[in-house]
């Protein structure tokens, strides 16, 4: 496996050292030229100055300028040579006229021995009249350290570098690549079938972290459609068997038997009907399905709700007044949403459709929507029933649960959870509350339907189910 | 009347066609996207009965936009397998008229057949209907039986005017629900009987003659005929 980490920190070492060579290169050459240029003008004003003393005193006197300036040097800072013109030394601490100077004037640098010791001297020539000629110079030998400690120290920090660089590498490369291994891992063992398991996360918070969260979110919502498609197709294999095999017997019967024409259209409105039931429950089942997967966010708008409340009270009045069950909506003013209209006006209407087939004779259903402190909306749906016991209360909202007096009201079982699927798609809620006497069932719904995290939709939800597979 | 009608499915096709001929329409049929378009683009028909996924290179809504974009207005009634409503919306989107899904009764779509013609005809101007001796007046909105002043809610008057405007055709209650209240789920009870049966008490009283009829395992039809 080819490391991303060494790449990197070799690229990154590299990139240090050249700006550490950046860094040096104008220092040493700033030192080299400066200071050279600096001591060569020192050294040629020391020889127009010793010259000006010839012009004025002659040799002799110069000569014993230059004594008595060599006698009042404590150390041999300064070389001073003047010699004839047959280049024999007059006066000076010069031992002997360098061999290696030309004869022009200017400035030199000469590698010579002095006492014994190696000595790197620059010297400026002048030529004085009468073939004198003067050299004027100094020993720099002394510098030569200096600079090799610069040398050395560049030396050091780039190995320094390269050092720390190194290890830090092999070390960030053996603390991702464990972490990394961890998620491979699991990652491998959920592509073994292992849906539950989840990539550790070290609540550091950095970006590997991040990291898994977002796929550990990822692996919920796959684990939940999953889960989805087997309960869709277990409420398949439930619910639709009974009615099929209804059907299939009606018709199997019917052929076999042979009864009079009479008898067999009636046969057949019924299988017709049974169809109808079936389908009824199909198209229910794949809007459950729809919804619970959160891609019917399309459809949202702003809206206010307790229009959508009023036409639904509206459209069931009359039902209600057969059945001699009041009918009431409190109104409390406008609403306004972000949702699904037409999704609300089902939920509602599959309330109040609930509430009014339970109300019973001369009961009361009141339909009311109101603003909560926080901003949401609260719709809510009361009867006068005799509610559901607290026991069967959590598995009301469940796919095709059918309480137990209800099992000769006509109806799929489905009218709770699509309800339940509503309110969550809108990122609320939908709360079954004892309505002493009777079930009072309201729909909590957030102002700014804001986007419902997945993992918020996938928990702790009873009748989620849901189902890309089933398209 | 005369329709085309465009599926692939050959049980569906026998079906429709047999249903449209009993009820007196003459139909022609293309089982692929290719010889659909030839026919709806080439002859003047009613009313175009077109399935959604079709064989032949081009699928129902790429007919549809062809159509329109060629100029022609022929009423189309979309028939699909795709129940989401998020479908329906594209389908009307493209140009399609109105939306039935699969599987559909027959009585459904003969219904939305007829009221289709009845649109392309136009009602555009219109302010005022009549039915017999019911009448309705679209900008008083007042509605008279003979002599006598009926008093409904807004919604039964539109009701009433969706009946009014659909006269003598079978009107279903998915086409009320659809209509009147825009309502696009199934409401699992009766409600729409019950607001059916509600108007009727109001326009048809006992010593008149009977207006509103119901259609076994249809729906409802508004005639003032015999």
């Amino acid at each position: 496996m080819r490391s991303s980490a060494y790449t990197l920190a070799a690229g990154y070492i590299g990139l240090a050292i050249v700006a550490l060579v950046l860094f040096a290169a104008p220092l040493w050459y700033a030192w080299q030229v400066t200071i050279n240029d600096n001591r060569a003008e020192v050294l040629q004003q020391d020889a127009t100055r010793l010259g000006t003393v010839f012009e004025r005193s002659g040799v002799m006197g110069l000569a014993d300028f230059i004594r008595e300036r060599v006698g009042l040097q404590i150390v041999e800072e300064r070389m001073l040579l003047l010699a004839d013109p047959q280049l024999k030394p007059v006066a000076g601490n010069l031992p002997a006229w360098p061999a290696d100077i030309p004869a022009a004037a200017g400035t030199y640098t000469i590698k010579t021995s002095l006492n014994g010791k190696r000595a790197d001297l620059v010297l400026v020539r002048s030529n004085l009249p009468g073939g004198y000629s003067l050299l004027v110079g100094r020993d720099v030998s002394r510098f030569q350290p200096l600079a090799r400690r610069f040398w050395y120290g560049l030396a050091a920090a780039v190995g320094i570098l390269s050092l720390a660089g190194a290890v830090g590498a092999v070390l960030i490369r053996r603390a991702i690549l464990s972490r990394i291994q961890t998620i491979r891992q699991t990652a491998l063992a959920i592509v073994q079938g292992d849906l539950s398991r989840r990539l550790p996360a070290q609540r550091s918070g950095d970006e590997l972290d991040t990291l898994a969260g977002t796929i550990n979110r990822m692996l919920d919502q796959i684990e939940q459609l999953f889960r989805g498609v087997r309960d869709v197709s277990d409420s398949i294999a439930h619910d639709l068997r009974t009615p099929l095999a209804e059907l299939r017997s009606r018709l199997e019967e019917l052929a076999l038997t042979r009864p009079g024409p009479e008898r067999t259209f009636e046969e057949i409105d019924a299988a017709v009907a049974d169809v109808d039931h079936v389908m009824r429950i199909f198209n229910a089942l794949l809007r459950l399905a729809e919804m619970d997967t959160g891609l019917r966010r399309s459809g949202f708008v702003e809206t206010d709700v307790s229009t959508t409340l009023a036409e639904a009270v509206e459209f069931y009045l009359p039902a209600a007044e057969l059945k001699e069950v009041q009918l009431l909506y409190r109104d409390h003013g406008p609403l306004s949403i972000t949702g699904d209209p037409l999704l609300l006006a089902q939920a509602i209407g599959n309330l109040i459709d609930n509430a009014l087939k339970y109300a019973g004779e001369r009961g009361t259903v009141i339909v009311e929507s109101e603003r909560l402190a926080d901003g949401s909306a609260l719709l809510s749906v009361s009867d006068s029933g005799p509610g559901i016991p607290d026991a069967e209360k959590p598995r009301a909202a469940e796919r095709f649960y059918r309480g137990e007096a209800s099992r000769v009201s006509p109806g799929v079982g489905l009218g709770l959870s699509l309800v339940q699927a509503v309110a969550k798609l809108h990122g609320g809620q939908l709360e079954l509350l004892d309505n002493r006497p009777g079930l009072r069932a309201q729909m909590r719904i957030p102002a700014m339907a804001v986007t419902v995290s997945m993992s918020g939709l996938s928990s702790e939800a009873p009748a989620r189910v849901s189902a890309v597979a089933v398209y | 009347m005369k329709l085309l009608l465009v599926e692939d499915n050959e049980r569906v096709s026998q079906f429709v066609l047999k249903g449209l001929a009993e009820a007196g329409h003459t139909a022609d049929h293309a089982d692929n996207g290719r010889d659909g378009l030839f026919l709806a683009a080439s002859e003047p028909y009613d009313v175009i009965v077109m399935d959604r996924m079709l064989p032949g290179g081009i699928d129902g809504l790429g007919i549809i936009a062809a159509l329109r974009k060629a100029g022609k207005q022929t009423p189309i009634l979309i028939l699909s397998a795709l129940t989401d409503v998020d479908e329906r919306i594209r389908g009307l989107k493209s140009g399609g008229d109105d939306y039935l899904t699969k599987p559909f009764a027959f009585g459904e779509l003969l219904a939305r057949v007829d009221a289709l013609t009845r649109r392309s005809q136009g009602s555009t101007g219109v302010t005022a209907l009549e039915v017999g001796d019911l009448r309705i007046d679209l900008l008083s909105r007042r509605a008279t039986r003979a002599a006598r002043t009926i008093t409904l809610q807004p919604r039964e008057f539109k009701l009433l005017e969706y009946l009014m405007r659909h006269a003598d055709q079978v009107v279903t209650r998915t086409m009320l629900l659809e209509n009147v209240w825009d309502y696009h789920f199934d409401p699992q009870t009766n409600v729409v009987d019950v607001h059916v049966s509600k108007l009727r008490q109001k326009i048809d009283t006992a010593a008149e003659r009977p207006l509103l009829r119901t259609v076994r395992n249809a729906g409802y039809m508004l005639t003032a005929q015999e």
